[in-house]
């Protein structure tokens, strides 16, 4: 069973109650209520009824089947494909969108036969202006200034500063065409479990569509040759932070080129993990507490700091790009990274580039432990990549682009998908013998245009190559989501944390570091905590808990 | 006290040495024509060598780089210099598919284009705003100045692009570039210090300003010429920004392809965002660097030797 064929979504408490076991026991049942209505202080909370109803599709049976509080469906082949959209959503009309663009710019429509073909299924054209992520905020603010929004916008948490604004100055609230029963019109959009619907609501309202992910980034990845050379096939098997010690000097032997740990900013996620540290903010009945305010926090960074001055960290590695990182671990020269777990499947995922390497080598997800013997705790960051907004329009021109998006949303296993993600066959790729699809060089180009950062369905594991590459995957969502912790702010709207979160945060992301890498201290890091609370943090607080209570 | 006074008739019958003739006669030699001692020139040539050596070791690295596989780039800790088995495979793909040669082309023809505009532009400007006599000279330079020091901004500049409908066209990465007050100094200044009896007799012989600027001055100025087209060039060459702001992908020149391709092996963000991006293999980035690079490289050694004439004469005089 996969997600589109199991039972309706959970409701988003019972969601919480089951992926956020360690949630609850932090959070309490009161905060988890407010969670889900993301709001700004004064603005009054939608109520549950507003959140789209979820209406599973008629779909191919998985080949390990996902769960109800988000473990996503596996696949070792691509089922045959059925048809989810029938009628074209546009009626020889244009629709415009800005978004992300990740790798190489596509090939043009003239010269590009999938794009021609999703457009000829939409019945009308989409015009895309794409930058990279790293100039998203400036494209989209000049083309806001320019007063020609587009008919999709990426929100991608960072371009809009004053989101409830420009939410209702700008954008169309969706709620009469999605809220409750209304999305039955657009069954790929139903078909998201309404865990991601939560976070396209604000200010009591659904102003933007969801593009799911898979709710945890992971603990990073670990080279389970070099980690059975050293006696322990797993690090779930891990006891606690001292075994971890003694695992982790086992595994560095710098005559030979290899350390245990090597990542870009320590790669600090994975120990967060392992000494619980809160998901961002923790929620004590409705007093927050920032997670780096925390004891757990600081225990893993003093640990992090003992890792870095025993030699057990690649020096230096804290400054590496991701190119550098991914080199260093595919060469096995460090056994341990932090990299979110979609980097795992694919082409150039680990779960085939370690092999590809070396032969003997095999990349696993990190399971987490207890630093003290418990359970570990994960972090619920990545439940979303963005939302997409629409601008406001007349009824009629909004109900054309939500038809995009709903033919955009094409669950895995229809032929939009395929379509969307894989061009056009013969084309852009060819089956193999089980039916999987194999991307062309011309394919790779042609499909490289963003349309799954403008909607898209929920995410399946799949990975044709090698069934042990999805079911290794699946088994460590398995393990991740049911330790994950939501951050209890991620749905509420805080006007300072937008507009200076980062820059007053920043102080003490930098004294972390001078004090792991030898720099600093212990004290240098608390005092740019307590400058943080002084300095803007104490206001961020009292408005998310402002939000929170109301 | 008076001052002794040379005797003339002297001074005809023994013209004073030359300083070559003082140097070869022992008695007198300038510090810089003594021949240098061998440890002196060998510390030169140490100290060039090492300077060429900081100049090509990251240019040969990426080149050597370009030409590996992605697993030896792995095995060496992403730098390779010696290719145990080069292959041009990275080549081969960012070119196979069409997007990075058609880029290449549209920057090549931006760089034609937008430089051989700008220097026409900047010429006239130049030359018109060299002219002393010229009415309101004075506040059409003062306008040009004025854009060195306070820049538009991006908005205002979108907003301008915009309304002129040249959004998302070919133009909107020329017309907004298309003089610089920088360069324009460079050339008036140098047109102000051809000396003004060729000015003045032209006249008498009835040339005209266009005639004069065209026959006379332009052939005396190719260095500056070459000087500020090579500026012209590099900058169309290297211009992302615009292309960013103003175009759609499909009409992306090199720049922004190969800044599509760098970012990706930048820093990493936070949590599950970091694993959206397939880092591209590194032998195709740094092809995509060496493709970009050749141009440049090409050109510039043709245009060298004006180099450094044309921006001393235009910048320290005047």
């Amino acid at each position: 069973m996969n997600a589109a064929t199991r039972p309706a979504g959970p409701s988003r408490r019972n969601f919480l109650s089951v992926a956020g076991v360690g949630a609850l026991a932090l959070f309490g049942a009161g905060s988890l209520a407010a969670c889900g209505q993301r709001t700004v202080a004064g603005v009054s909370n939608a109520s549950d009824a507003l959140l789209p109803t979820t209406i599973p599709l008629k779909a191919q049976a998985a080949d390990i089947a996902g769960t109800a509080d988000g473990v996503p469906s596996a696949f070792f082949k691509y089922p045959k494909a059925f048809r989810s959209v029938e009628k074209a959503p546009l009626n020889g009309t244009k629709i415009t969108a800005i978004t992300n663009l990740f790798g190489t710019a596509p090939n043009g429509r003239g010269s590009n036969p999938a794009w021609q073909a999703i457009e000829e299924r939409l019945g009308g054209t989409v015009e895309i202006t794409s930058v990279s992520s790293d100039d998203y905020d400036t494209k989209f603010n000049t083309v806001v200034a320019g007063g020609d929004l587009p008919d999709l916008m990426l929100n991608n948490g960072s371009a809009v500063k004053d989101t409830i604004e420009f939410l209702q100055a700008k954008c169309a609230d969706l709620t009469p065409y999605l809220g409750g029963d209304k999305i039955a019109a657009y069954p790929n959009l139903a078909a998201i479990p309404e865990i991601f619907w939560k976070n396209t609501v604000q200010a009591g309202k659904i102003y933007s569509l969801p593009i799911p992910r898979n709710l945890t980034g992971g603990s990073g990845f670990v080279n389970q040759t070099m980690l059975e050379k050293v006696g322990v096939s797993s690090t779930a098997d891990i006891k606690d932070k001292d075994d971890f010690y003694r695992v982790a000097t086992a595994l560095t032997d710098p005559a030979n080129n290899q350390w245990a740990l090597g990542s870009t900013k320590f790669g600090l996620t994975m120990l967060h993990h392992i000494f619980r540290t809160p998901n961002v903010w923790r929620n004590d009945g409705g007093k927050l507490t920032r997670a780096f305010e925390t004891e757990e926090y600081l225990a893993a960074i003093e640990f992090a700091a003992k890792l870095y001055k025993d030699g057990l960290y690649v020096p230096g590695s804290e400054g590496w790009t991701k190119s550098q990182m991914v080199n260093a671990f595919i060469a096995g020269k460090v056994a341990m990274i932090y990299d979110g777990l979609p980097a795992y499947t694919g082409p150039t995922g680990y779960g085939r580039s370690l092999p590809a390497a070396n032969p003997a080598n095999k990349a696993v997800p990190f399971i987490p432990f207890g630093h003290d013997g418990g359970k570990a705790q994960t972090w619920l960051d990545n439940v979303t990549f963005g939302t997409v907004m629409l601008k406001q329009n007349d009824e009629a021109k909004l109900k054309e682009v939500l038809g995009v998006a709903n033919f955009l949303a094409a669950p895995f296993g229809s032929e939009e998908y395929l379509l969307l993600n894989y061009g056009v066959e013969g084309t852009d790729y060819t089956l193999d013998g089980n039916g999987n699809p194999i991307a062309t060089e011309r394919g790779l180009l042609d499909t490289a245009v963003p349309w799954k950062y403008l909607a898209a369905p929920q995410q399946v594991v799949f990975d044709p190559s090698n069934k042990e590459i999805a079911t290794t995957l699946h088994s460590a969502y398995s393990k991740l989501i049911p330790l994950g912790v939501a951050n209890p702010c991620e749905t509420l709207f805080s006007p300072t944390d937008s507009s200076q979160g980062s820059k007053l945060g920043q102080p003490v992301s930098d004294a972390a570091t001078a004090f792991i890498a030898g720099r600093g201290d212990m004290a240098g890091l608390k005092a740019a905590i307590a400058a943080w609370k002084t300095s803007g943090g104490d206001t961020i607080r009292g408005e998310y808990e402002q939000a929170l209570a109301s | 006290m008076s001052t002794p006074v040379a005797n003339p008739s002297n001074a005809l019958r023994a013209p004073r040495p030359t300083l070559r003739q003082r140097w070869e006669a022992g008695n007198e030699r300038p510090v810089w024509m003594e021949k240098p001692k061998p440890a002196m020139q060998l510390g030169k040539a140490i100290l060039i060598v090492a300077i060429c050596f900081m100049a090509l070791y990251p240019l040969f690295a990426v080149l050597a780089t370009s030409l590996s596989s992605q697993t030896e780039i792995a095995n060496n800790n992403g730098l390779v210099l010696f290719p145990k088995e080069p292959t041009l495979a990275a080549y081969q793909t960012i070119f196979a598919g069409g997007v990075v040669t058609n880029a290449l082309v549209r920057s090549l023809l931006i760089t034609l284009i937008g430089t051989a505009l700008s220097l026409v532009v900047t010429v006239a400007m130049a030359y018109g705003l060299s002219r002393r006599n010229l009415v309101g000279g004075r506040f059409f330079l003062m306008t040009a100045l004025f854009t060195m020091l306070f820049s538009p901004g991006i908005i205002p500049s979108f907003l301008m692009v915009k309304e002129l409908g040249l959004l998302n066209s070919y133009a909107a990465l020329v017309l907004p570039t298309l003089m610089s007050a920088f360069n324009l100094v460079v050339v008036r200044s140098f047109f102000m210090n051809l000396p003004q009896e060729l000015f003045e007799a032209a006249k008498i012989d009835g040339a005209g300003d266009f005639r004069i600027l065209v026959q006379m001055v332009l052939p005396l100025s190719k260095g500056v010429l070459a000087v500020v087209g090579l500026f012209y060039a590099v900058s169309y060459w290297n211009a992302f920004f615009n292309a960013m702001l103003y175009l759609n992908d499909d009409k992306w020149p090199l720049s922004m392809i190969l800044r599509q391709y760098v970012l990706l092996g930048q820093p990493m963000g936070d949590a599950g965002a970091v694993a959206e991006i397939a880092v591209p293999s590194q032998a195709i980035q740094m092809a995509v660097v060496v493709v970009s690079l050749l141009p440049i490289v090409i050109v510039f050694p043709f245009l060298q030797r004006y180099f450094t004439k044309g921006v001393l004469t235009g910048a320290i005089k005047g």
